[in-house]
């Protein structure tokens, strides 16, 4: 799918705040992904590509998309709280430490035609709500995944199954996001240690080595913070097994410097009361196929 | 380390035979066995099916109910365990020396606390239940539900290992509030060290008791799970204490009187009893009744021929048994609870729990009703 959009025609959207749009990167396919480069200090900060943690995360779940009164604005979608706690995480890790290189690096990707389409509006919009966003990618179905790859993204986050599950399988670490409201004050992340010990053998080990990878990188930025008012809440569920299952989970995820700030041992208890008191943001390890 | 604790519990506590019981049955002695026919299963409570969902097994084959079908006792870390040492790192050094201690000491197991009895004598009753309903999910569930950091954990999960108990659940919520998971649990008892907790627990219509470290513990039985009960405001509302406390005994006296046929309101402790009682009949059932590895006390300062028959009464209606009520009438409680030897008695008020404490019962607090106004100072040796 050729996508359209030159830097010219995005300009000419903006009110008086004009987002400067450089290094567009043509995917094979032809779609195109677009770095950007904001007034705001923080976010121009250019992230030390080494370091970053490249967080994806689809337009569809960032936008309510379906609100069109006319109006160019619109509405906020399951993943902005999402994108407002990673922007906490961000801020309070160069408040520790200014010249921090360790971040959140976020990218903004369409998935689908219709979505790519709305390149414009959609860069307009997180101007509009001040949102923290590095990179645009507007991709088709056909080759959003590719461009996933190409941008070395760390976690790619959407709300739709199908869409996670095909990211996964081509090597990209996927996750779903939680579609009820969570907190905008606290990235809360849950890992499923049921999976943690007994890794799905269905994906590839690209795909693993990308989940340790990423684990690693949370790790580390947990460690940034001290135990009381952390931006950033590791939790661990099991779900099946007992005790020594839960147990196995802390000291492997430990092993990868991750260090759990909560754990819950379900044992067979449904999941589904649990998940909605401890509202995380995303599910990690989680069986995408069921 | 120090006290084994298969030491501490050693040695049978024979059946004695304490106050006048309510409906005069005769007590065999509980060590008589009937025989029942293990062929017929015919059982009287089946679990209600849910469409799609079986019951949950987990690795090794071992079985776990789902919460509403169990009775879920919910346990905070501090009462299962003792962990006075660590208190007072937390509190002298701050939470993240606490934490760094925990995970240092990770392979040294804590000592049983104020809970840990009655924990094994609930997985007593499990094994017996398990014997006569092999596929029944009407068991005791035993979570840990704890404000602790998942750093701990690794600690209490060697914990458990090293005591042999049986708990396979838990959250350790790392500071947040626990009272939504418990009813998450459906918990039907929630015992923990920390009043306000206990009070919110309360307030949410879970049954409910702060627990105390008490030196002095007297030995309870290994096989029969014994629990005692106050009856105003724990079992009852606190209706007539308020009458007691606002005009005196005298008017506290004509009130029940005038109001003998009138049923007492119910108490925060209510739904607990009647969870025992459904468990008691499934032992009767299986011609147990004799035998049976629970029992269940009233331990009121109410007297027999008077105000006593409102309460029975009340009791009778609710369709409870209760296994034995003693009514003091006034007197102090603590000798005739060191004669019971129950694994855990509730009162609201302090001064109860004190005198229990001090005669080596395990005595837990439920703080609701007009008692909270008017509780007693805290001995010190008995630490919140």
């Amino acid at each position: 799918m050729v996508s359209t959009i030159q830097n010219t025609d995005v300009k000419q959207g903006f009110g008086p705040e004009n987002m400067r749009l450089k290094k567009g990167i043509i995917g094979k396919d032809s779609s195109l992904c677009l770095l950007a480069e904001d007034a705001d200090p923080v976010s121009s900060l250019q992230k030390d590509a080494d370091r970053a943690v490249v967080v994806a995360v689809t337009s569809r779940a960032v936008f309510d998309c379906g609100a069109e009164d006319g109006d160019d604005v619109y509405g906020v979608g399951v993943a902005f709280p999402l994108l407002q706690a990673l922007q906490r995480v961000n801020e309070r890790l160069l408040e520790e430490n200014p010249a921090e290189s360790l971040l959140f690096d976020v990218v903004l990707i369409t998935t689908d035609s219709q979505q790519q389409q709305q390149s414009s509006r959609i860069i307009s919009n997180t101007r509009h709500y001040g949102l923290e966003i590095s990179r645009f990618c507007f991709s088709s179905e056909e080759d959003f995944i590719e461009s996933l790859l190409t941008n070395h993204v760390d976690l790619f986050l959407s709300t739709d199954r199908s869409e996670a599950a095909q990211a996964s399988h081509k090597g990209v670490f996927s996750a779903l996001l939680n579609r009820k409201v969570a907190s905008s004050e606290q990235l809360r992340v849950l890992f499923c240690g049921d999976a943690v010990i007994r890794p799905d053998t269905d994906s590839p080990s690209a795909s693993q080595d990308a989940a340790q990878s990423f684990s690693a990188q949370l790790g580390e930025m947990r460690q940034r913070f001290g135990l009381l008012h952390s931006p950033l809440s590791i939790v661990l569920v099991t779900s099946r097994g007992g005790r020594e299952s839960c147990g196995t989970a802390l000291r492997t995820l430990r092993s990868r410097g991750v260090s759990v700030d909560e754990a819950y041992c379900l044992a067979g208890a449904p999941r589904s009361p649990f998940l909605s008191l401890l509202r995380p943001h995303f599910l990690l390890n989680n069986d995408l196929e069921d | 380390m120090s006290l084994d604790p298969v030491q501490v519990m050693s040695g049978q506590v024979k059946e004695l035979k304490v106050g006048p019981s309510s409906n005069g049955d005769s007590r065999g002695s509980w060590e008589e066995k009937e025989e029942f026919d293990k062929d017929k299963l015919g059982l009287t409570t089946k679990p209600k099916p849910v469409t799609g969902r079986r019951s949950r097994k987990v690795e090794g084959g071992v079985f776990f109910p789902k919460p509403e079908n169990a009775v879920t006792v919910a346990v905070s870390s501090r009462v299962l365990f003792r962990t006075e040492r660590e208190q007072k790192v937390f509190e002298q050094e701050g939470v993240e020396e606490y934490l760094r201690y925990q995970i240092e000491h990770e392979n040294e197991p804590f000592t049983p606390g104020p809970a840990f009895p009655f924990v094994k004598a609930l997985e007593a009753v499990n094994c017996r239940l398990r014997e006569l309903y092999p596929q029944s999910e009407e068991l005791f569930d035993i979570v840990l539900v704890t404000y602790n950091h998942a750093h701990v954990g690794i600690r209490l999960i060697n914990t458990i290992n090293h005591h042999n108990l049986f708990i396979e659940r838990f959250c350790m919520t790392g500071g947040s509030s626990p009272i939504g998971y418990l009813k998450a649990w459906h918990t039907n008892l929630y015992l923990s060290a920390d009043a306000d907790k206990v009070r919110e627990a309360l307030s949410e219509g879970i049954a409910a008791a702060t627990m105390f470290m008490s030196e002095k513990v007297t030995e309870v039985s290994e096989s029969q799970l014994r629990v005692a009960f106050d009856g105003d405001a724990v079992l009852f509302s606190d209706e007539s204490e308020r009458i007691f406390k606002a005009h005196g005994l005298d008017k506290f006296f004509e009130h029940e009187r005038e109001n003998e046929d009138t049923l007492l309101d119910h108490g925060p402790l209510k739904g607990f009893l009647e969870a025992l009682g459904k468990l008691q009949k499934k032992f009767y059932a299986k011609g147990q009744r004799l035998d049976c590895p629970i029992r269940t006390y009233l331990v009121t300062a109410r007297s027999a021929a008077s105000s006593g028959i409102r309460a029975l009464k009340t009791l009778r209606a609710w369709g409870l048994e209760i296994d034995e009520a003693l009514f003091l009438a006034g007197a102090p409680k603590g000798p005739m609870l060191e004669k019971i030897r129950p694994h855990i008695y509730f009162d609201d008020q302090m001064f109860h729990i004190e005198g229990a404490a001090e005669m080596g019962t395990v005595a837990a607090h439920v703080p609701y009703g007009i008692a909270q106004k008017h509780n007693a100072k805290q001995n010190p040796t008995v630490r919140k």
